[in-house]
């Protein structure tokens, strides 16, 4: 193709050809350099999405109530605080029509304990260390928190560079808009898919790149703010955002009736349902409760009422009184990870997760294939993508596996962890094999380790309804991996 | 209420998508028309499920549900071939690979890319922050959406730019320049 068939082809596209070639240069550097990570995090953020429904497939005998009453709560609170130190913070979230089940949480400097609430008030302790890991795990990788976090935001920045680099880089955009050409060269298909995943779905890709940046980046965004404005007092940011703490004031005092206090919010916003209940300090004087309640218009809780241990309001807060920027912030979370509409928005977040991990995927491919196409190929760089890209969702699997089979050994994270390094090694080691083989063993292998799963679940955990479903998809999806793949007539 | 929005959402993306589909691939010139009305439906869509769900919760499941709409009408368009080695071409450009210019270029780019871009992001945002009317914690959100943002933008193009001395003068300027200004200014 000359050089002047290309401008001809590109007319109308802002940049040169020259600068598009050297956009896609920078795309592709930038897609390998972070391609695992960012696919890792895809694939832990898609599943994430359900974490509700996983923990209910974990659990499924833990109580599930579509209302409880505030003597119920009052119950449950009073079991909390027999069970932890004093001081500890204890968060209630109440049941809704979109997310039905009451969870109490228990927060304090060296504690984090969760429980569901029962119809009668009593605690059932949670234990979902599938659900716990992938949360771990997509938000910080497992690392610590703060490294972790930064690590995360840093791959979210790639991928939303990668995602405007992608859109400069590609003059044809509309002509091949809905161009999806399967089964010829292997490069033109994935291309093909890559193009056609990111250009469509590229709004939706660029919120959740863009609030999971900001998510991980913000600890790093506080620290360096308040060095440049408060001689590195962070306390000073957050104040702007955060209710102050009462004045310290130990004295023993009983926590108010529950039922005052909501009655009391629903009266100051009759159209708001309540939502969440914060419990600080409980039993002394300096004691605060903080109710949230939702509206369903609304993506987070807007109405807020903070009432003192003698049940007075401190403070009270409706939508109209806030700034933009805090309706910002409450919303940023939910709408990166799609708790906010119940099922219909998870699965409608799990598609274009899945979306995603298949654009990071085809990007790889894209090279490896080109490289190949051109004579230079990289065996290595084929096994070992085939060895993330299926290994992954099977080391997830295994991981889930182990969850299922022993949820109090707390093994999940170890059995992941040691099943990618075996499988990357492995796929670095085995030479002799072609990465295409390695891609189809692991699929293979994430078809039988799903039926496993599946199976597995069923026969120890129980044969609840909804958490029936997940098994349902796991068997059906082990089936559709199983089904031999169409052959390429070339590569 | 939710499960409707996404039906409509859903079913926009399908019409739209469809409409815009018929005009860029069987390129028939009689039916350009299609074109604004394909996009209208589309942003009708997400504008019905905006008004319907509520404007933020509506806007998200409205972009996502007219992007699966979208990508069921492209995958309902594909077409299967059979290879032939050696004929096929792409007339999607491909990228610079120009001959390897040292190592240290690679790890000078990937140091624009990264600290210093992030740096040049940062001063930018607080500038905004601290310059910007309006309430203060407004300004402080803006400006942490702007960081990723920013950063992303520096990312493209420093590792698309070959002239390394402009890069590295662009984002130390910004960055110098947009702390002091942040500094000078206060978030008030």
């Amino acid at each position: 193709m000359t050089i002047s068939t290309s401008i001809a082809r590109w007319r109308g596209w802002p940049l040169s050809p020259a600068t598009v070639r050297a956009v896609l240069g920078g795309h592709g550097i930038l897609g390998l350099a972070f391609a695992a990570v960012i696919y890792l995090i895809c694939l832990s953020g898609t599943l994430a999405v359900f974490a509700p429904d996983l923990e209910h497939w974990e659990q499924p005998r833990a109580p599930s109530v579509a209302a409880i009453g505030a003597e119920q709560l009052d119950r449950a609170i009073a079991a909390a605080r027999r069970t932890t130190p004093s001081g500890t913070t204890l968060y209630v979230t109440l049941p809704t029509v979109a997310e039905p089940g009451a969870a109490l949480v228990a927060y304090g400097p060296k504690l984090e304990r969760e429980w569901t609430i029962d119809a009668s008030g009593a605690l059932v302790r949670k234990a979902t260390p599938f659900t716990d890991f992938l949360l771990a795990l997509h938000i910080a990788l497992h690392l610590p928190r703060t490294w972790g976090e930064f690590l995360v935001g840093l791959a979210g920045v790639a991928l939303l560079s990668s995602l405007v680099s992608g859109i400069l880089a590609h003059p044809r955009i509309f002509k091949d808009a809905f161009h999806l050409r399967l089964g010829g060269s292997r490069r033109l298909q994935e291309a093909d898919l890559h193009n056609r995943l990111g250009i469509w779905a590229l709004p939706f890709h660029v919120v959740i790149a863009l609030t999971g940046a900001l998510l991980g980046l913000s600890t790093l965004i506080v620290g360096v703010l308040a060095m440049l404005l408060y001689r590195g007092d962070t306390a000073k940011v957050y104040a702007m955002f955060v209710e102050p703490p009462p004045p310290l004031n130990a004295a023993a005092s009983p926590l108010p009736s529950l039922a005052r206090l909501l009655a009391e919010t629903q009266r100051r916003a009759p159209s708001a349902e309540p939502h969440q209940l914060t419990i600080e300090r409980a039993g002394r004087t300096d004691a605060r409760v903080t109710i949230t309640s939702t509206r369903p218009r609304l993506l987070v809780p807007q109405d807020t009422t903070i009432f003192d241990a003698g049940g007075r309001v401190v403070k009270d807060q409706h939508p109209r009184d806030l700034v933009a920027g805090t309706k910002i912030l409450g919303g940023i979370g939910q709408l990166h990870f799609g708790w906010y509409g119940g099922l219909p928005v998870r699965l409608a977040y799990g598609m274009l997760g899945v979306a995603l991990c298949v654009l990071t995927s085809s990007g790889v491919t894209i090279w490896l294939a080109r490289r190949r196409d051109k004579g230079r190929a990289v065996p290595l760089w084929e096994r070992l993508w085939a060895s993330v890209a299926w290994g992954q969702p099977l080391a997830l699997v295994l991981a889930a596996v182990t969850g299922v089979a022993s949820p109090g050994a707390g093994t999940v994270l170890l059995v992941w962890l040691v099943a990618s390094l075996l499988l990357v090694a492995g796929a670095a080691a085995l030479h002799w094999v072609a990465g295409s083989t390695i891609g189809h063993r692991l699929r293979i292998a994430l078809a039988v380790g799903a039926v496993l799963l599946a199976t597995l679940h069923v026969a120890t955990v129980s044969l609840d309804p909804a958490a029936g479903l997940i098994d349902v998809i796991l068997l059906a999806g082990g089936a559709w991996l199983a089904l031999p793949r169409r052959q390429r007539a070339a590569t | 209420m939710i499960a409707g929005a996404a039906g409509l959402g859903l079913v926009g993306g399908l019409g739209g998508a469809t409409l815009l589909r018929t005009v860029w691939t069987e390129r028939a010139r009689s039916s350009r028309w299609r074109v604004p009305v394909g996009w209208l439906v589309l942003t009708a869509a997400i504008v019905s499920d905006a008004v319907w769900v509520g404007p933020i919760k509506g806007l998200a499941l409205g972009v996502a549900m007219v992007a699966i709409g979208a990508l069921l009408v492209v995958a309902r368009g594909r077409v299967r071939r059979v290879a032939r080695p050696g004929r096929e071409t792409s007339l999607a450009p491909e990228p610079f690979e120009g001959p390897s210019r040292g190592a240290w270029r690679g790890w000078v780019k990937a140091l624009l890319a990264g600290p210093l871009g992030m740096t040049a992001a940062m001063a930018l945002a607080f500038c905004y922050a601290t310059w910007a009317p309006g309430d203060p914690r407004t300004r402080l959100i803006v400006a942490g959406l702007l960081v990723p943002f920013f950063w992303a933008v520096a990312m493209t193009w420093t590792l698309a730019d070959h002239r390394l001395l402009r890069s590295v003068g662009m984002l130390v300027g910004t960055t110098v320049a947009g702390f002091a200004l942040a500094a000078v200014k206060g978030l008030g």
